[in-house]
């Protein structure tokens, strides 16, 4: 049973991988700190696994481990020092398929997503992931309006980083 | 163009990009320690509960003998029969309070759940303090009447000067306990205070 329940876990992440490794490169900024949070919201999710019922989509039950594994159980662990910068490693391999202001663009607006809050990185991931603002209520805990609040805020403050 | 809409449309396109982990990885990852906030909260809490309560008991067998000459017995009895109620019902609480956090609920309602925790363990602190001065004054008042303890105090020290000194020394205690105690609260629930109140309320921060 355990270990049915183990390769079904396994399969599901192995699939949706990519919503757990964008949470990871919103809130850190190296690849040794990617693994680490990448390895703890992993564990998180195993061990809410057993509870997951698939009422809701895996997808969306993944998106509350994550998050709330990154801005309330995660502790920054000492060994992750600030090597290179992950960013630019991503976007380097990208960069020969966009024109260069465009990727400029893009880097300097992860930098700035990374002087955001926690919480703001994680209202700034939902709306990325295409969710309305009534998702990002449900998921964050709190209310529609306080959402919307809080959103906008976060553009104004993008916007006062980038174009300074 | 607003700067998340640019950022959007190249987000799907991160995925191609984005490291990608066969099935044997994942299998090891989940066979690896949790370093989580709520493993600490759990271990420290418990060291918590624990150290008080072997404190306790190690008073409670030093002085049996003597509570009985110094006609504390029932008062003894009542004393550590309420205490260890309340510390049954205070680890009760805290195992209730820890098995309801969960990291699939809502942010909001994760860090209420974990803050709830560290406050019955605040709470259970706040009564361990208030002991010590119950049981070490009601002790020390019966004691310093004894002819033992009048007889090896040096002739001509006032009682006024004992219980000052005992007083301090209480307070001390207290304020020592106190403030390790403050520091550890203070370690754990930093970071998760400050991202519950910038969760939780809108007005008032400034967003620059």
């Amino acid at each position: 049973m355990t270990e049915e329940l183990e390769h079904r876990f396994i399969a599901d992440l192995e699939q949706h991988q990519n919503i757990v490794h964008k949470v990871c490169k919103l809130y850190t900024n190296n690849k040794d700190a990617h693994n680490d949070l990448f390895q703890e919201i992993t564990i998180q999710l195993w061990k809410a696994y057993p509870k997951f019922r698939g009422e809701a989509k895996f997808s969306t039950w993944m998106y509350r481990v994550a998050l709330n594994t990154a801005i309330t159980l995660y502790r920054k662990s000492k060994r992750t020092i600030k090597t290179q910068d992950f960013d630019s490693v991503l976007f380097k391999i990208e960069s020969s398929e966009y024109d260069d202001t465009e990727e400029q663009q893009l880097q300097l607006l992860y930098k700035a997503i990374h002087h955001l809050s926690d919480i703001e990185k994680a209202l700034v991931f939902l709306y990325l992931e295409d969710k309305n603002y009534r998702e990002i209520s449900e998921t964050m805990g709190i209310s529609e309006v306080n959402a919307r609040v809080k959103m906008n805020r976060v553009k104004n403050k993008l916007k006062k980083i980038v174009n300074p | 163009m607003d700067q998340l809409e640019l950022l959007k449309k190249n987000w799907k396109k991160l995925d191609h990009t984005l490291p990608k982990l066969s099935q044997e990885e994942i299998s090891n990852l989940i066979h690896k320690k949790s370093s989580s906030i709520v493993k600490w909260i759990f271990i420290i809490s418990l060291l918590e509960f624990i150290i008080p309560f072997f404190l306790l008991l190690f008073v409670d067998f030093d002085e049996y003998s003597e509570t009985k000459a110094l006609g504390l017995y029932n008062f003894s009895i009542a004393f550590y029969t309420v205490t260890y109620i309340v510390i049954i019902y205070f680890i009760y609480r805290f195992y209730k309070n820890y098995k309801s956090i969960s990291a699939d609920t809502n942010p909001k309602v994760l860090m209420q759940n974990i803050i709830k925790t560290r406050r019955s363990v605040k709470h259970y602190i706040w009564f361990n303090l208030a002991m010590i001065p119950i049981i070490s004054l009601v002790t020390l008042y019966k004691k310093f009447r004894t002819p033992d303890f009048l007889e090896k105090l040096p002739e001509g020290t006032s009682m006024l000067l004992v219980w000052f000194l005992t007083f301090v020394l209480v307070a001390v205690i207290i304020t020592l306990t106190w403030l390790f105690y403050r520091l550890l609260y203070g370690i754990l629930l930093h970071k998760l205070k400050k991202n519950y109140n910038e969760l939780v309320y809108s007005n008032g921060d400034d967003c620059g």
